[in-house]
């Protein structure tokens, strides 16, 4: 008989629902209490919330809605008003939420948000941008664009950043400032900076203990954790949960409890692509039995990476620097050529033993470039990966049968290579 | 007539050794253009010979070890093509950001037959062109004139790219009058015949392009023209690649008659000149932020791509809409469902038909296109 790995499940994580469920509801009944609202795609949300605005976050949102289960009636409402099914899921998703808004159809209470004030189109993704122009169109709601490029090769970096901070100054805060009626609040956005700081010092803390072995804790417990360092940045709740969390962390590995019962893991992987947010239980159970845990990947590794690195004396420069400064080389990473360096270093950091390129079928940002990265990281470093299919929140994109294949013959790969 | 057309089928029917051959007698450098937005006019300035990259003529085998199945058909080509080694002719190549899936394709290239020049423009959205986005995409191509300069051994001077811009714009200037001969005497040529005079613009130097041009425009405009009777149709969408000319064939056996597009490899090639002025990069930068035709990965909100086609349809008096979705294109994916509602609350019919590389299904496509037809009323 082989080992019966199970999950030990962290009790700090369970506190998070609360805190996004309240931070969902405000946005939700922001309109009544008379404030300004905004919906946001790429990392642009901090400017409105340094307005005094609630925020909705593209990609949040669909991971929200994914995770309370309303994901499913949400895209197939799209689908009614002519989206096809290998759109954007998560454009899909916002077009079925506008839809229900527009027709008063009845969908989950907790998936409603008002309509905002402004759209920022920070075009990171260029879905992004089509969803705003999509809400453009159907609403008539008014637009502030962002273009925020991946930096192909790291010598055009210098000169897209300055791109960027001019957008910011001249599109994104004259919109906001005319929306709001008041000028841009450059010291509100330095204390968003500063609890930022706070939180992500205290996350990089806990990523530590998926570098331990056998590791403490996993992706998908961290998954379910990014939101104090993305959407609900600047609010203080981020700090105690952390808090929590890396205390929980530490009394686990001094007990010597792993991630993985009852002796730890047996595989450590690397996840590439958007996180499953609607399946995140289902492809839990997909590794746990191989004893496989998944520590690190590209994009869950995006959220202000470098804490030592944010200024609030210098918020705007922070903020561009978030992603195309020099030192952090985001923009670079999420490109695909300095994507092999940053997924290298996450392979030694976090020792791993495999690849797991999750490609979407709806969202085609990074999937087409996953086979040759895996070519090249395994002649590189000597680690096999597999390339598995299927979406973040739409269930008629996820079947079964070519992931579990795909997996079994990524862990039979490792045990192979193990022997030699 | 039929000589003149043997003259642009040259290059429709088999590019590879059209262009090699070419470039073989001319001893020049041959450089591809990723589509949509890159101006050519560069390329051909610096004394070399720009091609806009194309679906390929065959099924894409190797080009799946590195593409997944569900990508769109372009790149999908443009990989297979090139991990194949088709693609050895080019010295060069230029891509760009213009959606997800352009902006991955040069990795590919890079890792698998990287050319002798490459170059990458982050060609920016137009939305509402603030100076940040107008100074920013002067830069872009400021960089790719010195690049592509610096390549040729040869600086690319204002005076050399006005002259590039004068033939490109005696090119698009030609085509738009053989459209204006085909919306004034519908079904004159057949579709399949207008697309590879669009698309061997593509191929083929201007220059060689703009005489078979002129030869052919004054046969249609001198010939007899004999009514073709049929259901008028505009051809709208198909971003990046040519459609299968045996879909046009379909169209027109079916009994509907396409009188004008706004397809890539149409109407959308030549749309807009660029200006002559004493700044030509500046009037390059000016044409990337003109506003139509409406292209839905350029992110314009102030004009309205189905309104637009309300309009158009009207003004050619055509009966209905066929629209060609390039399979897996986002931009146009995200956009359809707002073009649909536009053309069904004016009252307009319109048939939806996706195109893919290769698997297509001609029955169904058919079925589809006759009931469209039928939904027209007879001829």
């Amino acid at each position: 008989m082989g080992v019966e790995y199970k999950v030990n499940r962290l009790r700090a994580t369970g506190n998070i629902r609360p805190l996004v469920d309240k931070h969902w509801g405000d946005l939700r009944a922001a309109k009544e209490r008379g404030e300004k609202v905004a919906w946001a795609s790429g990392p642009s949300f901090m400017f409105p919330y340094s307005m005094g605005m609630k925020c909705h976050f593209m990609a949040g949102y669909a991971s929200y809605a994914g995770g309370i289960g309303a994901a499913d009636e949400l895209l197939r409402l799209a689908e009614t008003t002519g989206d096809l099914p290998e759109t954007c899921s998560y454009h899909r998703l916002h077009m079925g939420l506008v839809e229900a808004i527009k027709k008063g159809v009845p969908i989950k209470e907790q998936a409603i948000l008002p309509l905002p004030d402004l759209l920022i189109a920070g075009r990171y993704c260029t879905e992004q941008s089509h969803y705003s122009e999509s809400f453009y169109r159907r609403m008539g709601l008014r637009i502030a664009p962002l273009e925020l490029p991946f930096v192909f090769n790291k010598e055009d970096r210098p000169r897209i950043r300055e791109f960027v901070y001019r957008q910011i100054v001249e599109n994104v805060i004259p919109n906001l400032e005319d929306v709001c009626e008041k000028p841009f609040d450059y010291d509100r956005l330095s204390e968003i900076l500063s609890v930022l700081k706070k939180t992500a010092t205290l996350r990089n803390e806990c990523w530590k203990f998926l570098a331990t072995k056998p590791a403490t804790w996993t992706l998908w417990d961290y998954a379910v954790s990014m939101a104090p360092v993305i959407y609900m940045m600047g609010d203080p709740a981020g700090i105690p949960f952390y808090e929590d969390l890396l205390k929980e962390l530490k009394e686990r590995h001094e007990k010597g409890i792993p991630a993985l019962a009852p002796e730890g893991e047996k595989y450590r992987i690397y996840w590439d692509g958007w996180i499953p947010w609607a399946f995140l239980g289902k492809f839990m159970r997909k590794f746990t039995p191989h004893g496989a845990v998944c520590l690190c990947g590209r994009y869950p590794w995006e959220m202000f990476p470098h804490p030592e690195l944010i200024d609030p004396e210098h918020p705007l420069d922070t903020v561009v620097d978030w992603v195309y400064g020099e030192e952090t080389g985001l923009a670079c990473h999420m490109a695909p050529k300095g994507s092999i360096e940053m997924i290298g270093e996450l392979i030694e950091e976090y020792s791993i033993d495999g690849l797991v390129m999750f490609s979407s079928k709806s969202c085609r940002m990074w999937n087409q470039s996953h086979l040759d990265q895996i070519d090249a990281l395994d002649k590189k470093y000597g680690i096999p990966g597999v390339v598995i299919e299927a979406d973040m929140i739409d269930p008629e994109m996820v079947q079964d049968s070519q992931i579990d294949t795909r997996l079994q013959a990524l862990f039979e790969t490792i045990d192979g290579r193990r022997r030699r | 007539m039929e000589e003149i057309m043997k003259g642009f089928v040259k290059y429709t029917s088999d590019p590879y050794s059209a262009i090699e051959e070419w470039k073989e007698k001319n001893q020049k450098k041959v450089i591809g253009i990723f589509p949509m937005w890159l101006p050519e006019e560069i390329a051909h300035a610096a004394g070399m010979l720009p091609v806009v990259m194309w679906r390929s003529n065959e099924a894409i085998t190797w080009g799946y070890a590195h593409v997944p199945p569900y990508n769109c058909p372009m790149n999908k080509s443009v990989v297979d093509d090139a991990v194949k080694g088709k693609l050895k002719f080019m010295d060069g190549m230029v891509f760009l950001r213009e959606c997800l899936q352009s902006q991955e394709v040069p990795f590919i290239i890079e890792n698998n037959m990287p050319p002798a020049f490459e170059e990458y423009l982050y060609m920016p959205p137009i939305y509402h062109a603030s100076n940040a986005d107008l100074e920013f995409t002067r830069g872009e191509l400021e960089r790719l004139r010195k690049s592509l300069g610096e390549f040729g051994g040869e600086e690319i001077t204002d005076e050399k790219l006005n002259e590039s811009i004068r033939i490109y714009n005696k090119n698009r200037s030609l085509l738009r009058r053989l459209y204006d001969i085909r919306r004034k005497k519908p079904g004159i040529m057949p579709a399949r015949d207008i697309l590879k005079v669009v698309w061997s613009s593509m191929l083929m130097l201007k220059e060689d392009h703009n005489k078979l041009l002129e030869a052919l425009i004054s046969r249609l405009e001198n010939n007899g023209y004999e009514p073709v009777k049929g259901k008028k149709v505009f051809l709208s969408g198909c971003l990046c690649i040519h459609p299968q000319v045996e879909l046009l064939d379909m169209i027109e056996d079916l009994g509907m008659i396409p009188v004008d597009d706004d397809i890539y490899v149409g109407y959308r090639y030549f749309a807009n000149d660029a200006e002559i002025t004493d700044d030509p990069i500046g009037a390059l930068t000016e044409r990337h932020f003109i506003k139509t035709p409406v292209d839905p990965a350029r992110g314009e909100v102030e004009v309205n791509w189905g309104k637009e086609l309300v309009d158009k349809v009207k003004r050619l008096n055509a009966d209905g809409i066929v629209t060609l979705m390039t399979k897996y294109c986002p931009p146009h994916l995200c956009y359809y469902p707002d073009v649909k509602t536009v053309l069904a609350d004016a009252g307009i019919p319109e048939v939806l038909v996706e195109i893919e590389h290769e698997i297509i299904s001609y029955e169904g496509v058919k079925t589809r296109l006759q009931s469209f037809k039928e939904m027209l009323g007879g001829v």
